[in-house]
């Protein structure tokens, strides 16, 4: 049975195209809601909050939105167990929210997806991300197999998670790290790590499994045209490469 | 009565006379900045618009040409649905100078405006830069050259469009003068554009001003940018600082989509224009006398940031982030609906919203009221009508006999190559261009810097594509105007047929320096006459342009004659896409196109530090069907890999293919190249053949492919083998054998100073 | 030699203000007014005017066509103006200064409000108030 997906518009929001777009091409029931909108989000089965710069990113990312009206009922949604899914700003914004990795009050954070570092700007690369853990320990990865490699765009310029010692000791010791950047190879190692990231962290996941939030847009590289070089002959206008992880986030919001 | 202070103003004497005499007494003070920015350099073409005639722009796949604020082409049809490609073509040169970061913002901005008003989704955006001496890291040059790349990312990335194409140079003689060109691509449904003007029967209409709340800023941009840098003025130049409002404009896009698509359903025909230069009053006027209409407008009206405003400044002030729709009065309540209510403006920006300004009419006067009076009452066709500046230039005298340069001998390839790779103009830009996202809307099928041409997907469930590339060597410029300006279309004609698509028009930006002095208004009416000489060549018209002049410092510097050139191209079906990079070893690597001696304005030159005034020749006779062949190879998917032969030549295009295979989970291809000799037998130079600027491509075939390659290539001139790839991370030329690794590092190491 | 410290703030209108004062409004704080500076703390042993011109070089930090500068008196917050910097980053701090309804500077208890709720992340940010 289809539920439906609720795609997340904050003002200043700007993925929500492909990836209202992706998730219908993997067989969800996809919505845009417009904040304008908000009062209809609990009719919704599951969250996706796309990538962008809501409110510019203004004093710091996703810290606005955070406060948006439109959260409350993401948050009711969360509290509730519905599955939510962060993409860069969406991540942004569930961190500000409190919702991963979940470890202290809502609306209170215990971490940021913040500045770049070393080099403190904008970058916008092609990497790959490493499922860090076991797939059911999150709803939304569930269906992928162990350890999976997924390509994505790292498209952002306040993409490191920093937190103090004893939060990323918690991040770490409580299975939060749910992806992290690694090399074509599947190693992990600093050097794959584009922005200095703690724990190499490209995505995050709450105590419950349900919400998750990634860094980077598997749905910039969720179609085969959008990879010419890896994939010759096939049907170029085919979910793929990235898009495998949108299958696995269908997949669960359908058996929910 | 007191005389009127001209003092503030730009016009001359004689235009100030030539207004007096049209309006048959003297202007009023908001009539006179309206002239002031209408007549300006920048608003008007004066100096340019009859020499720009010569440009070809019709064609058959046109389907707007230069008129509105975009020219559109078609692209191609899906479901039954014809597509066009919107783009348009500026230039934000003199505030990106002053104001580097707000300068090049706004222009993005403002490009963007260009093409959503025509009723398009913004697909992509194109920066061509050009920059002075960048090595000093305390020099104004490296600041502009930094904060300038910051606006445009941080104004692009802001709302969602992707940077698809951009190029840059460095060359001291723009250090007072930088040039910030854009490009932006819109996608339409032919059936669905709209225009820059009121249409039929729109007598009583309403204006709608929409955006952001008017303020000072701005005041005085257009003809700011009509006059030269003068250092003493910088105090003054503070006025004209246009602020960019990202956040704001992403929001104006989504909600001018959801009008469009509400005026789709209903079968509504309006009209929708951006404002830019002169603001209210240059947008309003443009709109209703295009249409053969006038305007009356209440000034009291607009929404404002502050109280106070003088009737000029809310009138003719650039406070960015505004368009303007005339629709009938009918349709007025939604259009505010969506707007303030359904995407609350109001709360994005201090009073940003959609408002009720005035009315269409049919009197052909251009009105304007503030706080119950008649501020400017002026015939509005003597307002937007064409007015020109008919200046002296020289007839193009023929260059001086070729001088014959000795073929460059004695020099040590090694060293001349790493210098050539760690050029300012050669070295890897990906530092600058990976500050900008290339991949959002999720259409990106080639991103920058993977090929010659960005491609992008832009119409979903659809296999077509569209190419985009800049070009405008300053190099070359700085040589010969007019041949500059052939090889501008040459080479970013060449960058889109590259990639695998076939050029469809193309849009070009004059930056010249003083139009008053008969040397550099020469160059610039030389480098129109060249980019029509390679146009017509390549029967691929304009469709969008814009001239920038007084790129001038007060000293009398000028830049080096800058025709900045983009192509469009359009690819029925993205399967057949060619990117850059080596594919695998074994292939065999062709040269297509025609060794030549000249190698005035190349890198290696520069780089020996020598000097030739010679540029090479473009022969259009023979490199038609080199194209054709090229689209034909790619087509049938004979082609491995392609990239076009620009700056530092074959040897660095070579090079340039092999690099990408460096990277960690990849096989490394290098490349074996034969003795140049086997393919130039002794007409030029082993230097000339591996360095020249000729242009031309390199191009990796399959050894199964090469017979059907070479079955296509039989009748085509300029079809060279010239080595192979090979498995190992090495380039390997006459009897020497470089480490690309190294190669790469250096290639990789200049720019990364610059943008870290 | 002492650790001055300069405000630098836009001339041009300030988008990011202007979003942290409606914001604020929404979430309960008293203000009716934000300015937001780029706080430099150096190490310098000029008057005033040496200070202001040295900084007012370095075009990175201070293009006079957009921004003001001004110089403090002391090496702290201005009444009614909290300092956030990232941890690890003492010397550059983003200011911002609450007027209230009244006009007058936001109390104590007002900015650990707006601090709280959305001016400072404590994950990654320190909040220094004003004595």
């Amino acid at each position: 049975m289809k539920r439906r997906i609720a795609v997340v518009i904050f003002p200043g929001t700007n993925s929500e195209g492909e990836t209202v777009r992706l998730l219908r091409d993997c067989g969800g029931d996809a919505h845009l809601v417009h904040w304008s909108r908000s009062v209809t989000l609990p009719e919704y089965d599951a969250y996706v909050l796309p990538g962008g710069f809501a409110y510019e990113d203004r004093i710091r990312a996703g810290a606005i939105a955070a406060h948006d009206s439109m959260m409350d009922h993401v948050i009711d949604g969360a509290t509730a167990g519905k599955l939510v899914f962060g993409i860069c700003n969406g991540a942004q914004v569930l961190l500000e929210a409190g919702l991963v990795p979940g470890t202290g009050e809502v609306r209170r954070p215990t971490a940021a997806f913040t500045r770049n570092a070393p080099v403190p700007h904008f970058v916008n690369a092609f990497v790959w991300v490493k499922l860090a853990i076991a797939p059911s320990r999150c709803r939304i990865t569930a269906s992928l197999p162990e350890g999976a490699l997924i390509p994505a765009w790292s498209s952002h310029g306040e993409g490191r998670l920093a937190a103090d010692e004893a939060h990323l000791r918690e991040i770490e010791a409580g299975g939060h790290v749910a992806f992290q950047f690694a090399h074509a190879d599947g190693s992990v190692d600093a050097g794959a790590v584009p922005n200095g990231s703690a724990l190499g962290v490209a995505g995050l996941v709450n105590r419950e499994g349900n919400v998750l939030a990634i860094m980077p847009h598997p749905e910039r590289d969720g179609w085969t045209f959008n990879h010419p070089d890896r994939r010759r002959g096939d049907d170029i206008l085919a979910p793929s490469g990235g898009a495998v992880l949108f299958k696995s986030f269908v997949e669960a919001v359908n058996q929910a | 009565m007191a005389k009127l202070d001209t003092s503030g103003v730009a016009l001359r004497p004689d235009e100030l006379r030539k207004i007096e005499a049209a309006l048959g007494r003297e202007p009023s003070v908001v009539e006179l900045h309206a002239f002031d920015a209408q007549w300006s350099e920048h608003c008007s073409y004066k100096s340019s618009r009859h020499h720009l005639k010569a440009l070809p722009t019709k064609g058959h796949d046109v389907v707007l040409g230069p008129g509105e604020d975009s020219g559109i082409v078609h692209l191609g049809e899906h479901n039954g649905e014809r597509y066009g490609i919107v783009i348009a073509h500026e230039s934000h040169n003199h505030p990106s100078q002053v104001v580097p970061f707000e300068g090049a913002a706004t222009g993005i901005g403002g490009i963007v405006r260009d093409v959503l008003c025509m009723g398009a989704e913004v697909i992509a955006v194109a920066d061509p830069l050009r920059f002075g001496n960048v090595d000093d890291p305390h020099s104004h040059a490296r600041y502009v050259a930094q904060a300038a790349v910051d606006g445009i990312s941080a104004y692009g990335n802001a709302i969602g469009v992707p940077n698809m194409a951009g190029d840059v140079y460095f060359d001291e003689r723009f250090d007072d003068n930088c040039l910030v060109n854009v490009v932006a691509l819109g996608i339409v449904k032919e059936s669905e554009i709209i225009h820059s003007y009121a249409p039929k029967d729109a007598d009583g209409w309403d204006i709608i001003l929409v955006g952001k709340a008017t303020d000072p800023s701005g005041f005085g941009g257009a003809s700011f940018s009509s006059l030269t840098l003068d250092a003493a003025d910088e105090d003054s130049n503070k006025g004209a600082v246009q602020v960019p409002d990202p956040f704001l404009k992403n929001v104006l896009m989504r909600a001018s989509y959801a009008v469009f698509a509400y005026l789709r359903a209903n079968n509504l025909t309006v009209g929708y224009k951006d404002l830019g230069a002169g603001g209210i009053m240059g947008c309003s006027a443009e709109i209703c006398s295009a249409g053969g209409y006038g305007a009356s407008i209440d000034l009291t009206k607009v929404n404002v940031a502050l109280d106070g405003l003088k009737p000029e400044v809310i009138a003719i002030g650039e406070t960015q982030e505004r368009l303007i729709w005339t629709v009938p009065a009918s349709i007025t309540p939604e259009i505010l609906r969506i707007y303030n209510e359904e995407f609350t403006l109001p709360q994005i920006a201090y009073n940003a919203r959609a408002v009720v300004i005035g009315k269409v009419t049919n009197d052909k006067r251009y009105v304007l009221r503030h706080r119950g009076k008649i501020v400017m009452d002026v015939d509005i066709d003597v307002l937007t009508g064409s007015i020109r500046d008919e200046l002296p230039f020289e007839a193009h005298q023929p260059g001086p006999a070729p001088t014959e340069y000795p073929f460059v001998t004695g020099v040590q390839l090694d060293e001349l190559l790493e210098r050539v790779l760690a050029h300012g103009d050669v070295a890897s830009r990906e530092p600058l261009y990976r500050r900008y996202d290339a991949v959002v809307r999720g259409a990106t099928v080639i991103p920058r810097g993977a090929a010659d041409a960005g491609v992008l997907a832009p119409v979903p469930g659809s296999p077509l594509g569209v190419a985009l590339a800049v070009a405008g060597n300053p190099r070359f410029g700085h040589i010969d105007a007019r041949l500059a300006a052939q090889h501008a279309v040459y080479e970013a004609v060449r960058s889109v047929v590259a990639v695998g698509a076939k050029p469809v028009a193309l849009t070009d930006c004059l930056n010249f320096g003083n139009p008053r002095k008969v040397e550099h208004y020469t160059e610039l009416v030389d480098a129109i006459d060249g980019l029509a000489t390679a146009a017509n060549a390549f029967e691929t018209p304009f469709v969008s342009g814009n001239v920038s002049l007084y790129n001038e410092a007060s000293n009398g510097k000028a830049i080096p004659a800058s025709a900045i050139v983009s192509c469009v191209g359009a690819l029925q079906d993205v399967s057949h896409v060619v990117t850059m990079s080596f594919k695998a070893a074994g292939s065999v690597l062709y040269f297509v196109g025609r060794p030549q001696e000249a190698l005035g304005g190349s890198v290696v030159l520069d780089v020996l530090g020598r000097h030739e005034a010679r540029l090479p020749l473009i022969d259009y006779a023979a490199i038609l069907p080199q194209h054709a062949l090229m689209q034909a190879a790619a087509r049938a998917g004979l082609l491995r890999s392609a990239h076009d032969i620009g700056s530092g030549g074959l040897i660095v295009a070579v090079c340039e293919m092999a690099f990408p295979t460096l990277t960690r989970g990849h096989k490394a291809i290098g490349a074996q190249i034969d003795d140049p000799w086997q393919w130039t037998h002794g007409r030029v130079g082993n230097i000339e053949a591996l360095f020249g600027e000729a242009g031309g491509f390199v191009i990796e075939v399959s050894a199964n492919d090469v017979e059907a390659f070479e079955g296509l290539a039989d009748d085509v001139e300029g079809v060279y083998e010239i080595g192979v790839t090979i498995g190992e991370p090495v380039l390997a030329v006459e009897d020497e054998a470089f480490d690309l690794r190294r190669l790469r590092d250096l290639w990789e190491r200049p720019l990364r100073e610059v943008y870290p | 030699m002492s650790e001055r410290a300069v405000a630098i703030n836009l001339k041009i209108p300030d988008n990011a203000a202007y979003t942290a004062l409606t914001t604020l409004q929404r979430l309960g704080v008293d203000v009716t007014r934000v300015e937001r500076s780029e706080i430099l703390v150096v190490d310098f042993g000029g008057d005033d005017a040496a200070l202001a011109a040295t900084i007012e070089r370095d075009e990175a930090i201070f293009n006079p066509n957009k921004h003001r500068l001004t110089v403090l008196d002391a090496r702290a917050p201005r009444p009614g103006e909290v300092w956030i910097a990232e941890m690890g980053r003492e010397k550059r701090y983003i200011g911002w200064r609450l007027i209230d309804k009244v006009g007058e500077p936001a109390s104590l208890a007002a900015l650990r409000m707006a601090c709280t709720r959305l001016l400072c992340n404590p994950a990654i940010e320190k909040a220094t108030f004003p004595q």
